[in-house]
């Protein structure tokens, strides 16, 4: 079994508009997998949906290949945007409180509970009040409220939004290092680069589907688009437009040039080096592949 | 349904609002307000009885002054030197009155009493009602008396008062029990008394849930905690945790007016009142401590008292007041999910206020006639039961009206919890959306 979530044809209807039409998933065991999409795209429905919090009008989720079950809500840890506190609550009372709820002991949890917080540097406001945290703090506390209970899948919607970046860098950190530890990580973000930093594998929703998934360099791969920058030694190199077009040429600071080459149609990048070899001396040559950022866009919008 | 979760949500909700100084200082103070309220109107009252107005009375006719007695809030005077004029150019100019108060009134009794009496009473500004009805009963008083006596009839005096009777009125009940001494105006006050703490705390409490509701909302909490658990066990876990808040408060104050009981009855204050409901097993000591004609009054107002029968009422008042919170504190949790703040939610508010009032205003008219069509229809419908029937209670509801009744509120607020809770698990996750009612009605479906 090596997947983890999979997921097909869900479908989720909310009076008159479908937030999830026939969306599938499959999320490998010990991936980091970015959900992408806009805003209103339905990934939060789907991040539901696999927290049980709502339920899908028709298809299925299989966890660990057997459809959800309630108490699989124990096996999950799940940060939402939009999340919060207590705030009258003591800090280690808090994480207690979550934890036993996911069905930690209450010794367990605070034994988890203080070892994360030695972990993020919070020790020492175990037992002051919530209120009294500053932002980022809190925040650190929400993320030790989401793992205290070490599920095999945590779940953050937009984990970034509203972090500045230098908890941003540690929470990301956190999460590799939660992923090194065995844990399958999903999270959703419009944080293009993030996802290239992080992810493994990706799934981009767009009005309710799924239109883009795979491996993170697969998919960037699919999206290439035969540009090409090659460094010579000559200032100048001129065009062959069966084999390539000339988008533009910077001269370097050794008497040579950079060129940005869009392939013809059909040509491989040896065909260009044979062609060129016999002119020109070539010092280097690599394939610019699109950023997560500007495929998004690119389905995205449709352009 | 998971019982380790919900035992943890209503654990977490009652320790939060046990812990707020709020509560601490309500449940304390409450019952001090009370006592003091007590005091301070008894106070008041005797600081009135010191602070007479003071009422100039000429007496144009020589005979009634002396009639006139004060009372605790008039001293009637009669200076001599004064006329109507120069005390209407004291009044006018506004002048100080020497030696002390002004006077408050001027009443002017006219020499010649023909048929009426014409009384005027003048001063700066306008009287109060109680100055005429004094003047108005005591005059009338005196005169009839004078005029009866002018007849001359021998002993008449004595045929007067012989023939005067005082009528009272003791109710009793026949039962199975026995005979037992009611009081209609005592039965009354419980009755509705009981309809207004259960007015009273089905608001608080309700109210207590639904920022409860809300607060979960604003802190953006609630979509972590329904990660872990199921909306319908939190909410649930609010609905029992304030209840158990509500009893706590009971709890408290039935501890201290306990305490409270203790330390007046051993100044020895109500020793008079207690001691014969003490003996309360012997009907016969109280009849005999009645006719020793100690204070026949407060013998039968001690007798009614035991007449009552405590334990069906309290008994009956905890389960018409746990339906009844029940009732309201799903719709109050309901119509809070459905906020983004606790000012939009009280567009929700008014239509359970507006159903609240009613039964309050129901159960006051069935003070006047507990049996009445209006009273049994509404002590029947859940909405209204828990309060309407408090004040029929003290009345002997038959057993049938009360388990119809009964079963419609337990049975109405299980379906309406069920219902809540469909709304509820809609509604929290809703934000920045004003819900109307007709939301509320589609997420039920």
């Amino acid at each position: 079994m090596n997947n983890l979530i999979e997921a097909s044809g869900v479908v989720k209807r909310f009076d008159s508009h479908t937030a999830l039409d026939g969306v599938d998933l499959v999320i490998p065991r010990g991936t980091i997998y970015g959900l992408l999409g806009p805003n209103g795209a339905g990934k939060t429905t789907l991040i539901r949906i696999i927290n049980q919090i709502t339920f899908p009008d028709s298809g299925t989720v299989l966890l660990n290949g057997h459809p959800l079950r309630p108490e699989d809500v124990m096996r999950v840890g799940y940060l939402p945007e939009e999340r919060g506190l207590y705030k009258k609550m003591k800090v280690i009372d808090h994480i207690v409180y979550l934890g036993r709820l996911k069905g930690m002991t209450s010794r367990d949890a605070t034994v988890e509970g203080m070892k994360w917080l030695r972990r993020m540097n919070l020790e020492e406001w175990a037992g002051k009040k919530i209120e009294t945290l500053s932002k980022g703090m809190a925040q650190k506390v929400q993320f030790i409220g989401t793992v205290v209970h070490r599920p095999p899948l945590m779940i953050f919607d937009e984990p970034f939004s509203g972090f500045d970046p230098v908890n941003a860098e540690q929470l990301k950190h956190e999460i590799l290092e939660l992923n090194r530890e065995g844990a399958t990580i999903l999270f959703s973000t419009h944080n293009m680069s993030s996802v290239e930093e992080v992810c493994d594998e990706i799934s981009l929703i767009n009005h309710s589907k799924v239109v883009l998934s795979g491996n993170v360099t697969d998919v960037r791969r699919r999206f290439r688009k035969h540009l090409f920058k090659v460094r010579v030694a000559e200032p100048v190199v001129a065009p062959m437009p069966e084999l390539f077009s000339i988008d533009s040429i910077n001269p370097d600071r050794m008497g040579g040039c950079v060129v940005m080459m869009r392939l013809a149609s059909g040509v491989e990048m040896r065909d260009v080096i044979a062609a060129l070899n016999p002119h020109y001396t070539l010092l280097g040559f690599e394939e610019l592949l699109p950023s997560m950022n500007e495929i998004f866009i690119e389905t995205v919008t449709g352009k | 349904m998971n019982r380790t979760r919900l035992w943890l949500v209503l654990r977490r909700e009652y320790l939060s609002i046990v812990a707020k100084k709020s509560f601490i200082i309500t449940t304390i103070l409450v019952p001090i307000l009370i006592v003091a309220l007590g005091l301070g109107s008894g106070f008041m009252m005797i600081l009135n009885e010191a602070e007479g107005d003071r009422v100039a009375v000429i007496d144009q006719s020589g005979k009634y002054a002396s009639v006139l007695e004060d009372t605790e809030e008039y001293i009637f005077e009669t200076p001599g030197d004064y006329t109507t004029d120069n005390m209407r150019q004291k009044f006018e100019s506004g002048e100080e009155e020497a030696g002390g108060q002004p006077y408050y009134a001027i009443v002017v009794i006219p020499s010649s009493v023909d048929s009426t009496l014409q009384v005027s009473v003048y001063s700066s500004s306008p009287t109060r009602m109680s100055l005429r009805e004094e003047i108005e009963r005591q005059l009338s008083r005196a005169v009839t008396d004078q005029r009866v006596a002018s007849y001359n009839i021998p002993e008449l005096d004595r045929i007067i008062s012989d023939s005067q009777a005082e009528v009272t009125v003791r109710t009793s009940t026949w039962s199975d029990s026995g005979e037992t001494v009611t009081s209609d105006g005592l039965m009354s006050a419980i009755g509705m008394g009981l309809a207004f703490l259960t007015y009273i705390f089905v608001l608080t409490y309700g109210a207590m849930i639904m920022s409860s509701v809300v607060e979960d909302k604003v802190n953006r909490i609630v979509e972590v905690i329904v990660s872990s658990c199921k909306p319908v066990e939190l909410m649930l876990g609010k609905i029992v945790g304030v209840a158990l808040v509500g009893l706590t408060q009971f709890a408290i104050w039935g501890l201290l007016i306990g305490i409270g009981v203790m330390v007046v009855g051993s100044l020895g204050v109500v020793e008079s009142m207690t001691s014969p409901a003490m003996s309360a097993v012997d009907p016969a000591a109280i009849g005999a401590a009645a006719e020793m004609g100690a204070d026949n009054d407060l013998a039968e107002i001690v007798q009614a008292v035991i007449g009552v029968k405590w334990a069906m009422l309290i008994g009956m008042f905890l389960i018409y007041f746990i339906g009844g919170y029940l009732l309201y504190a799903s719709l109050f949790a309901a119509f809070g999910s459905a906020v983004d703040q606790q000012s939009d939610a009280n567009q929700f508010m008014t239509p359970i206020m507006m159903i609240i009032v009613f039964s309050l205003i129901i159960g006051q008219s069935c003070m006047v006639n507990p049996d009445g069509m209006l009273g049994v229809i509404c002590s029947m419908i859940p909405f209204t039961s828990p309060i309407v029937m408090m004040v029929r209670l003290p009345y002997d509801v038959p057993a049938w009206q009360m388990l119809v009744s009964v079963g419609l509120l337990y049975g109405c607020a299980a379906l309406l919890t069920w219902l809540s809770a469909r709304i509820y698990r809609r509604g929290i996750l809703m934000y920045g959306h004003k819900s109307t009612v007709s939301d509320l009605w589609r997420w039920l479906k």
